[in-house]
């Protein structure tokens, strides 16, 4: 571990050994430490509308049925029988009442009971054999939604949701709460990178800097107005809570100028405007800031732009959501989503989910650019020479430690957290630090669950429970 | 019988016509059973795919968006891994590509500039196209293509290349001189749910 404390150290005071973005030893910590105990997301609550709805999520490894039971309610449920732990779901998504095991047999409703054991007299000997009644397939151990936005976490003991996003969800209501109704997920596109998770993570939280040399031929092409150099740093970036993200500085004028300035009709506008605080107004219509992209941490980000979508000088606002869910130290699968208010018009929801597939996801012409970057990076990281190098990572801070712009003040920024305008790796050090957090901490062993089963000789005269028994090991 | 059963194979589906961007899209539908391989039109057919395989290997997209008729309808579904009887296969209201001719040449706009860095230095790319037979359609001017294209694409020298499989279904329509065709509608069934590739910054 002393070689691990030299590296967290490092990443610390900003300067982060390039190995780490291609390192085995630091990725087994991150599957134990982090993504065992954060709250991952996995999807929306319109993914799955209708009783039966399910869809099949990861967390690493970890495959989960993500579904919405007859009474309404949304489960995630570990996805492997309790025999002899097969998949119990092996397609992606799909609607349900139940899911039945193809090895034996054994079938489960979509809100987990167990219904069906072949033979259970006959093999088992009945209930005395295996206690049937009660048992589940194994729930995550916890599960909680903000705006429709499913996350779950293994770490059974995680602080809530709203206090692991904080006054992060000042920010997540532009993206997700624009009416009453909130926002419908489409997709998501699916690719594997050749990158390591933390550089997607990252760049969506704070780097503005990139924009202006990576996203020129976008500019040049008249698709995005905004990433010139200059206009880019006008920007404020912000972090609050367990997340941040960049913004664009818009043109003067009032806050119903300046949403339709981005696109949004007057019908989006005055919804937005009944949805959202006074503050989160003041945001755009007072400050001039309006959202661009984000995460909040682990590996969960957004994007907000208004590109040109026909030949005309109109633009289209879009969302996207995506993880940037792990497959390897050096290989992360892309979860893409494209994200609309509900109660958008049709029209709009049409165009809108144009602008997204030709700036976003597997075609988008934004992140075909990033992507290069990222898996040229990672495949530099794995050999011994970036062991030695440590990237500087202070941008905005200098040697001292005094930091080259200020944070705005109340009057000059609305939201919570700190923001500041112009370039800067704030965020960026924001979700290292809390990457070193989780990394520092060791975890206690997990619980284990028993279904049914004998009693352990320690423990015999304590299990006569029905249900499946939690054992602390 | 299954209704599976009566519905004919192929690379077509309701994909185009379920877009919510394909409203302009040409709604032309193959007519009976293939064309014999020996019929002008799908050796006409066979040929065009041939030489735009070339075109798209050689990434000369100005000359690729000459074969492309003004109301095309360009559209890759992503694919999902679905029960059999689910009645679908790929994600609802969402694709990869869903072009018009506009939105093309936006993509082939940004490939002319200096600053497409993903194709600078360039993949070296290989289009094999197979499994070729052509249908007549309600149109004599317009016929329907099947295909099977399989990806090469092999980038720097330090990683594995990437391989895209998919079946394409193309309607392709007779310039009104009668010499040459254009691509008026094309669907790709790629055959990934999760693709192997950094992105699609190419052209199937």
């Amino acid at each position: 571990m002393a070689d691990q404390d030299l590296v967290l150290a490092d990443v610390r005071r900003g300067m982060i050994p390039a190995h780490i973005y291609n390192d085995e030893e630091i990725f087994r910590l991150e599957r134990e430490r982090l993504f065992n105990r954060a709250w991952v997301f996995v999807g929306h609550e319109s993914e799955i509308p209708q009783a039966g709805d399910y869809v099949v999520r990861r967390v690493l490894e970890d495959s989960f049925i993500v579904s919405r039971g007859e009474d309404g309610q949304v489960r995630a449920m570990f996805n492997m029988c309790l025999h002899r732990g097969m998949q119990v779901c092996r397609v992606e998504m799909g609607n349900a009442s139940h899911f039945r095991c193809p090895y034996h047999g054994w079938s489960y409703r979509n809100d987990g009971r167990i219904v069906g054991l072949p033979f259970h007299q006959d093999a088992y000997g009945g209930e005395a054999g295996f206690r049937r009644k009660g048992q589940r397939l194994l729930p995550v151990p916890a599960l909680d939604t903000y705006n429709g936005l499913i996350f779950v976490s293994l770490d059974p003991a995680v602080v809530p949701l709203r206090d692991y996003l904080g006054d992060f969800t000042f920010f997540l209501d532009y993206y997700t709460k624009q009416s009453p109704s909130g926002i419908e997920l489409r997709g998501p596109q699916r690719w594997r990178i050749k990158a390591n998770w933390k550089i997607g993570a990252e760049n969506f939280a704070g780097d503005m800097y990139h924009t202006p040399q990576t996203h020129t031929s976008v500019v040049e092409i008249g698709l995005f107005r905004e990433p010139k150099a200059e206009k880019r740093k006008d920007g404020c970036t912000y972090w609050a809570g367990n997340g941040g993200g960049t913004t664009y500085k818009l043109p003067p004028g009032s806050l119903e100028e300046k949403l339709r300035y981005v696109g949004y009709p007057d019908v989006m506008i005055e919804k937005m405007k009944a949805m959202w605080s006074p503050e989160q107004l003041d945001v755009i219509g007072r400050d001039g800031f309006m959202i661009s992209a984000a995460s909040v941490f682990p590996n969960l980000s957004f994007v907000h732009n208004w590109p040109r979508v026909e030949d005309s000088e109109d633009v289209l606002p879009f969302t996207s959501i995506r993880t940037w869910q792990p497959v390897g130290p050096d290989e992360t699968e892309v979860l893409s989503w494209f994200a609309v208010d509900a109660e958008a018009p049709e029209e709009f929801k049409a165009l809108s989910y144009k602008a997204y597939l030709m700036c976003f996801g597997s075609t988008g012409m934004f992140e075909q650019d990033d992507v290069e970057n990222w898996v040229s990076l990672t495949s530099t990281a794995a050999g011994t020479m970036a062991r030695r190098l440590l990237l500087n990572g202070r941008m905005g801070v200098l040697e001292d430690g005094t930091e080259v712009s200020p944070v705005l003040t109340p009057d000059q920024f609305a939201g919570p957290g700190e923001a500041r305008v112009g370039y800067g790796e704030y965020n960026q050090r924001h979700l290292l630090n809390r990457w070193a957090d989780y990394l520092e901490r060791p975890v206690s062993s997990s619980a284990q669950v028993e279904v049914s089963g004998a009693a352990r000789d320690a423990e015999a005269g304590s299990v006569n429970g029905s249900d499946a028994r939690v054992v602390r090991s | 019988m299954s209704v599976d059963a009566l519905r004919p194979s192929g690379n077509g589906g309701p994909y185009s016509a379920d877009s919510r961007l394909g409203a302009h899209a040409p709604t032309t539908q193959r007519v009976g059973r293939s064309l014999p391989f020996s019929d002008e039109r799908h050796l006409q057919a066979h040929h065009w795919l041939v030489e735009e395989a070339y075109v798209l290997d050689a990434q000369h997209y100005e000359e690729w968006l000459v074969l492309l008729a003004e109301d095309i309808h360009y559209i890759m579904p992503v694919r999902v891994t679905t029960a059999t009887n689910a009645g679908y296969d790929s994600a609802p209201k969402m694709a990869h590509f869903d072009e018009n001719k506009y939105s093309l040449s936006r993509r082939v706009a940004r490939f002319m500039t200096e600053h497409a860095w993903t194709e600078d230095p360039p993949s070296r790319l290989r289009h094999h196209v197979t499994n070729v037979r052509t249908f007549a359609s309600e149109k004599p001017d317009e016929i329907v293509v099947d295909s099977a294209v399989l990806l090469y694409r092999s980038r720097g020298d330090v990683r594995e290349a990437a391989v895209l499989s998919a079946g394409r279904e193309d309607l392709l329509r007779r310039t009104p001189d009668g010499t040459d065709w254009r691509l008026a509608r094309r669907t790709i069934l790629v055959d990934d749910s999760v693709l192997r590739t950094q992105n699609l910054a190419i052209f199937l």
